[in-house]
C-alpha cells in the first residue's frame, strides 16, 4: 500500500471548515452573546432630569453633614413637589398613586451601582479633586427618555457598571494610589 | 467534500480558535467571580443615611446609656455607649454592645400565639389575632373576678426597676390579688434589713468617689454586680492618679480569685459563704478594741448595749453578743482567714477617714439571708458610715411619690384580705415590700393553700434563671393557664398557653427608675431605637387595654389610654418636685452628689424634661442625708425590734439582731464531699435573655469548649479525684448531674466547684442550645426561715471521672 497523499481539493475542504467553525465562533461571541448575556429592563418610572432643569443638581444629589453623599433621593423628596399629581402624565400618577401615597421606595435601577465590597467616596473625588460628574456618569441634563437598563444576566449589575479598570487607569494617570486597601478595605 | 471526521475536527479546531478572539471566555470568567459575591445568601448590609438615636439599656438595671446606629432610619447596624451619658459616659457592657442580636434574632415571636397541643409543647403554637388573644385572657380574668378568685391570678415580672412594675402591682390591687412577684434581688432582702434598722423603705447606695478604703465581701463589682458600667468607670477613677489624694484601696473579700478579686489590692480568700462571719470577726475586734464610731453608737444606735423588750424581758445588746461569739479565733475557724488577718483588716478600716463596707453577690440578683445583710449594716452602722459625712446613704426607690392610690372595689378589698400564696407569717412587717417567689413557687407547685388560675409571666424566663428550675417548671404545670408576654420563645415562655409578645427592649418606650448601689436618685427614658419589626405589642399598652375590658374599679385605676400618658405622669411628678439635674458628661460630676445637698433643676417643665430624657439624658438627684431614723426607738437599730413579730418572744437574744446563720446543705458530706458555687461573669447572661452569638466569642475555651463547659477546681481537690486538666467528669448534687470538664486552678479553695451561670439554654436557637449545663438546675436554693427569701451560697456537691 502506498501512503496516502492529500489532494489540494481536501486541504481546500479543510481551511473552509476551519473558517467556518472561526467565523461562526466570531459572530457568536460578538454578536449574539452579548444579547444573550444582557437582559434590557426598563425603569420602574420614567424619570427625566430636562423635566427637572428648574431644580439645581444638589436639591436631589447632595452630600450630606457627615460628609457622605445621599446618591438617590428618597421617595419623600419626591413628594415634597409631587404629594399630588402636578400635570397629567401617567407616569407622575404612577409616582404618587403607587410610591408616594403607599409610603414605598421606587426600586430604581441604578446604572452605577457598585458591589458592596467597593468603597467609593463622591466626597474625595468631587469635591477634593474636582472631578465633573460625566467623568464617570452619562450627561443627563438633554435626555429625552431613560436609557434601557442592560442588566448582566450572571451578576445583576448594568453593562455600564465602572470595572475596576477603569478606577486603576484613573488613579494611574493622576498619580493617585492603587493599593488595594484603598478601595476595598 | 464530505463531511467526516476530520471535517468535524476542522470546525471545532476554527470554533475554538474564533473564541478565543471574542469576549466570551474572558467576560464569563470575571462575571462568574462577580456572581459569586452576589448569592441571595450572602449578607449585604443596606446602604443609606446613617443616623443616631440615643436611648438607655434596659437588658439589665444598670441603666446605662446607648447610642444605636441606624441606616436610613430603620435598620439598626450597631449598638455602641453613649458618651453623653452622665454615669456610664461611652461604656457599655457584652450584652449592651450585641443587643441588636435580641431585636434581630430568629428566636423572636413575631405574632400572638396560643398552645394548641399539649402543655409545654414548643411546636403546638399557633398564630392568633390579638383581639382574639386578649379576648380570651380578658374573659379569663371576668369570670374568676364574677367567682370571688381575683386572688388566684399572679402575676411575675423581671422588669423590676421600671413603671411596668408598678403597673403591674397596681393592676393586680386593683383587680384583687397579693400575689405581685418580681424575679429576685438583692433589694429583696436588703430593703427589708434596712427597714428594720433604719425605719425607711430605701436602697442602700455607696458614696464610691468619697471612700477611700472599701472592703468588699463578696460583691463582683467588675462582673456585672450592681450598675456594672458605672462601677467600672468608678473603679478607673479609684486607679486615676490625682494629685494630694490618695488612691483608694479596694480589699475583696471572696472564696473563688474572681475578676474583682484578681483586680482588688488584696484578696481575702475566706470560706464560701462565710462573709458575714467575717464582717462580726472584724465587728468583734472593733468593739473590743473599742475602734468603732463611739460618738454615732452612743447617740443614734440602739442594741448595742443591753436592752429592755416590749415584753419588759432583758436582751443581751450587741456588744455582748459579737464579743462572746465572734472572737477572732473562731471566726478564723468558720472563715478560713488567720486571726492576726482579721484584726489588721479591723484596724485598718478603725484608721481610715472614709471606709466603706459594700457586700454582694453574683449580679446583684439574688436575696441575702436577712442576718447577713444585718451584719454587714452593722459594721457599717459601727464605722459611722451612715452618717450625714459618712460614705453610705439610704436611696428611696421612689422618690417623687407614686401614681394616684388605685381604686379599690368590693372584689378588690376582698382580694387584698387573702393572704399572698405561701408567704410565711414570719416575715416581718416593714415599710419594705415583700417578694416571696420561692415560697409563691413551691405552694403553687405543691398545690397547698389555693390554686393560680391566672399566671402573668413578663419579661422573665423562671424556667431556666431561677435556682431550682424543676420546681420551676412544676409550678407553672400547676397554674391552670399561663400568659406570657416574653419577646422570645425562652424555657418558660414554651409553658404558656397564650404569649402576647410584647416589643423588645430597643422597640419600645419605658423608663428605668434607679441605680442599684449607686449614691443617687435615677431615673431614665428608654426611646426606642426602631419601629417594631414584628406584630407585638407593648405589654404597658395591653395592660392598660385588660383594664379597661376588665372594668370596675380596676378601669377606673387605670384612667391612661397608653403606657406613654404613664411615663408621662411620672415624668411630671418628678419635674413638680422641682429637684434634680438633667445629667450631661462633662458638665456633671459624679463625685459633687453628696446627700442632703438636692441638685438644682436644669430644665424648664414637665415637657422639657420629658424631651431631654427622650434624648437619652438621665435625671439625677442627691438622697437626703440619714439624720433621724423611723424605727421604735427612734435610733439605728442593732437590735432589730420590728424582728419581734417574727421570731418567738422567748428566742434567744442573739435572733433580733446580725449574726452568721448558715443554712445547713441537704446532702450527707460523706456522698457530696464538695461544694458547688456558680459564678456570674459580664459575657454571660443568666437572666431572662441568653447570650447573644457575639457573646459568646469572648468566652475563652477553658470556659466553653464546643459544647462543653469547664467547672473550676483546685489541683489538689483534682489529685484526690484524679482528674488531669480538662478531662470529662460528671458533677452530681442533691438536685441533679452532668457531665461536665475541669479546668484546674488554685483560684478556687481546695474542696469547691466552681461552676458559670448562664449555660445549658434548651429553648432559643442553635448558638445558644444545649451549650454545657444550667448551673440553676444543680445549685440548692435556701430559704431563709424569717423572710422566705430564696438564698443561695453553696451546694454540696461529688465529681467523678465520667
Amino acid at each position: 500500500m502506498g501512503e496516502v497523499k492529500k489532494s489540494a481539493s481536501q486541504k481546500g475542504a479543510g481551511i473552509v471548515f476551519f473558517l467556518a467553525g472561526f467565523i461562526g465562533a466570531l459572530l457568536v461571541g460578538w454578536v449574539v452573546f452579548p444579547n444573550v448575556l444582557y437582559s434590557t429592563k426598563t425603569q420602574p418610572i420614567t424619570f427625566l432630569h430636562s423635566s427637572h432643569q428648574d431644580s439645581n443638581c444638589e436639591d436631589c444629589h447632595y452630600f450630606r453633614d457627615d460628609g457622605s453623599y445621599n446618591g438617590l433621593p428618597k421617595v419623600a423628596k419626591c413628594a415634597e413637589c409631587h404629594a399630588e399629581p402636578m400635570g397629567d402624565s401617567p407616569e407622575e400618577k404612577k409616582l404618587v398613586e403607587e410610591y408616594i401615597q403607599q409610603e414605598r421606595e421606587i426600586p430604581w435601577l441604578v446604572y452605577a451601582w457598585q458591589p458592596d465590597n467597593v468603597y467609593f467616596s463622591h466626597a474625595a473625588h468631587t469635591q477634593q479633586q474636582g472631578i465633573e460628574c460625566v467623568r464617570c456618569h452619562r450627561d443627563v441634563t438633554k435626555e429625552t427618555k431613560n436609557p434601557p437598563f442592560k442588566e448582566n444576566r450572571l451578576t445583576g449589575y448594568s453593562d455600564k457598571t465602572m470595572k475596576m479598570v477603569e478606577c486603576e487607569k484613573c488613579h494611574a494617570e493622576h498619580g493617585a494610589s492603587n493599593a488595594c486597601h484603598l478601595c476595598h478595605k | 467534500m464530505s463531511l467526516g471526521r476530520r471535517a468535524f475536527l476542522q470546525f471545532v479546531g476554527g470554533a475554538i480558535g474564533g473564541t478565543l478572539l471574542t469576549p466570551i471566555p474572558w467576560k464569563l470568567a470575571d462575571d462568574s467571580a462577580i456572581w459569586t459575591q452576589n448569592w441571595s445568601w450572602r449578607p449585604s448590609p443596606e446602604r443609606g443615611e446613617i443616623t443616631r438615636v440615643r436611648s438607655v439599656c434596659q437588658l439589665c438595671p444598670g441603666g446605662c446609656g446607648i447610642t444605636a446606629r441606624l441606616v436610613n432610619g430603620r435598620r439598626a447596624v450597631a449598638v455602641t455607649g453613649n458618651e453623653a451619658h452622665a454615669l456610664s459616659g461611652g461604656g457599655v457592657c457584652p450584652m449592651g454592645a450585641s443587643s441588636l442580636q435580641y431585636l434581630y434574632a430568629p428566636y423572636r415571636i413575631q405574632q400572638p400565639l396560643k398552645q394548641m397541643g399539649s402543655r409545654g409543647d414548643s411546636k403546638g403554637f399557633k398564630p392568633v389575632s390579638w383581639a382574639e388573644a386578649l379576648k380570651e385572657v380578658t374573659a379569663k380574668l371576668t369570670k374568676l373576678r364574677s367567682e370571688g378568685k381575683s386572688h388566684t391570678v399572679a402575676c411575675l415580672t423581671g422588669q423590676k426597676r421600671s413603671t411596668m412594675a408598678r403597673l403591674w402591682k397596681r393592676f393586680l390591687t386593683a383587680y384583687g390579688s397579693p400575689n405581685f412577684y418580681t424575679m429576685p434581688d438583692a433589694a429583696d432582702s436588703m430593703r427589708l434589713a434596712v427597714a428594720l434598722t433604719t425605719g425607711r423603705d430605701a436602697e442602700v447606695g455607696f458614696l464610691w468617689d468619697k471612700a477611700t478604703y472599701v472592703l468588699n465581701f463578696g460583691a463582683p463589682l467588675l462582673e456585672g454586680w450592681g450598675s456594672p458600667v458605672y462601677l467600672q468607670k468608678v473603679f478607673g477613677r479609684w486607679q486615676t492618679e490625682k494629685p494630694g489624694v490618695p488612691r483608694t484601696v479596694l480589699v475583696h473579700v471572696e472564696s473563688r480569685a474572681s475578676l474583682t478579686a484578681s483586680k482588688a489590692h488584696r484578696w481575702i480568700a475566706c470560706n464560701p459563704g462565710t462573709e458575714a462571719a467575717l464582717a462580726l470577726g472584724i465587728a468583734h475586734v472593733l468593739v473590743r478594741d473599742k475602734l468603732y464610731d463611739a460618738a454615732f453608737v452612743a447617740e443614734k444606735v440602739f442594741g448595742f448595749e443591753d436592752w429592755t423588750d416590749a415584753t419588759g424581758a432583758q436582751r443581751k445588746g450587741f456588744r455582748n453578743v459579737v464579743l462572746a461569739k465572734y472572737g477572732v479565733e473562731e471566726t478564723a475557724k468558720i472563715t478560713g482567714v488567720a486571726p492576726q488577718t482579721i484584726q489588721d483588716l479591723a484596724r485598718e478600716l478603725a484608721k481610715q477617714k472614709h471606709a466603706l463596707v459594700v457586700w454582694g453577690q453574683d449580679k446583684g440578683d439574688k436575696p441575702n439571708s436577712l442576718y447577713h445583710d444585718l451584719a454587714f449594716l452593722a459594721l457599717n452602722a459601727l464605722l459611722g458610715t451612715l452618717t450625714p459625712s459618712g460614705t453610705v446613704v439610704l436611696v428611696p426607690p421612689d422618690p417623687w411619690g407614686d401614681l394616684p392610690e388605685p381604686v379599690l372595689d368590693t372584689e378588690a378589698y376582698r382580694g387584698a384580705g387573702q393572704t399572698a400564696l405561701g408567704r410565711p407569717s414570719t416575715v416581718p412587717r416593714t415599710k419594705a415590700p415583700v417578694n416571696t417567689v420561692l415560697p409563691f413557687l413551691e405552694a403553687l407547685a405543691s398545690g397547698s393553700e389555693y390554686p393560680v388560675e391566672l399566671l402573668f409571666i413578663h419579661e422573665a424566663n423562671p424556667a431556666y434563671s431561677l435556682p431550682e428550675t424543676a420546681l420551676v417548671t412544676q409550678a407553672l404545670q400547676k397554674a391552670a393557664m399561663v400568659v406570657s408576654f416574653s419577646s422570645f420563645m425562652d424555657e418558660t415562655t414554651q409553658w404558656a398557653d397564650i404569649i402576647l409578645p410584647n416589643h423588645t427592649a430597643l422597640e419600645r418606650l419605658d423608663d428605668v427608675i434607679g441605680l442599684p448601689g449607686a449614691p443617687y436618685v435615677y431615673y431614665a427614658l428608654a426611646s426606642p431605637i426602631v419601629k417594631p419589626l414584628y406584630d407585638t405589642k407593648g405589654t404597658g399598652d395591653v395592660l392598660l387595654n385588660l383594664a379597661a375590658a376588665v372594668g370596675g374599679g380596676v378601669a377606673e385605676s387605670h384612667p391612661w389610654k397608653t403606657y406613654e400618658e404613664v411615663l408621662k405622669a411620672t415624668v411630671a411628678s418628678i419635674a413638680k418636685a422641682g429637684t434634680g439635674l438633667v445629667a450631661t458628661a462633662g458638665s456633671f460630676d459624679p463625685a459633687s452628689v453628696l446627700p442632703g445637698r438636692p441638685l438644682q433643676p436644669n430644665f424648664k417643665d414637665a415637657a422639657d424634661l420629658w424631651n431631654k430624657l427622650k434624648a437619652g439624658a438621665c435625671w439625677v438627684d442627691a438622697p437626703a442625708a440619714v439624720e433621724s431614723f423611723a424605727t421604735p426607738s427612734e435610733r439605728y437599730e442593732l437590735a432589730c425590734q420590728g424582728l419581734m413579730v417574727s421570731i418567738s418572744p422567748t428566742a434567744a437574744d442573739d435572733l433580733f439582731m446580725p449574726r452568721f446563720h448558715p443554712l445547713k446543705p441537704s446532702g450527707e458530706e460523706s456522698e457530696f464531699p464538695l461544694l458547688l458555687v456558680a459564678y456570674a461573669s459580664l459575657m454571660l447572661s443568666e437572666g431572662y435573655v441568653p447570650n447573644t452569638p457575639f457573646m459568646n466569642k469572648l468566652l475563652p475555651d477553658d470556659v466553653l469548649r464546643k459544647q462543653d463547659v469547664f467547672v473550676e477546681i483546685h489541683p489538689e481537690t483534682a489529685r484526690t479525684l484524679g482528674l488531669a486538666d480538662k478531662a470529662a467528669a460528671v458533677l452530681k448534687t442533691p438536685r441533679g448531674e452532668t457531665p461536665v470538664r475541669v479546668r484546674l486552678t488554685t483560684a478556687v479553695k481546695p474542696g469547691v466547684v466552681a461552676a458559670p451561670q448562664g449555660f445549658g439554654h434548651t429553648a432559643y436557637d442553635e448558638y445558644v442550645q444545649q451549650k454545657g449545663f444550667n448551673a440553676n438546675s444543680l445549685v440548692e436554693v435556701q430559704l431563709d426561715p424569717i423572710t422566705g427569701l430564696g438564698t443561695l451560697w453553696a451546694t454540696r456537691a461529688q465529681l467523678r471521672r465520667a
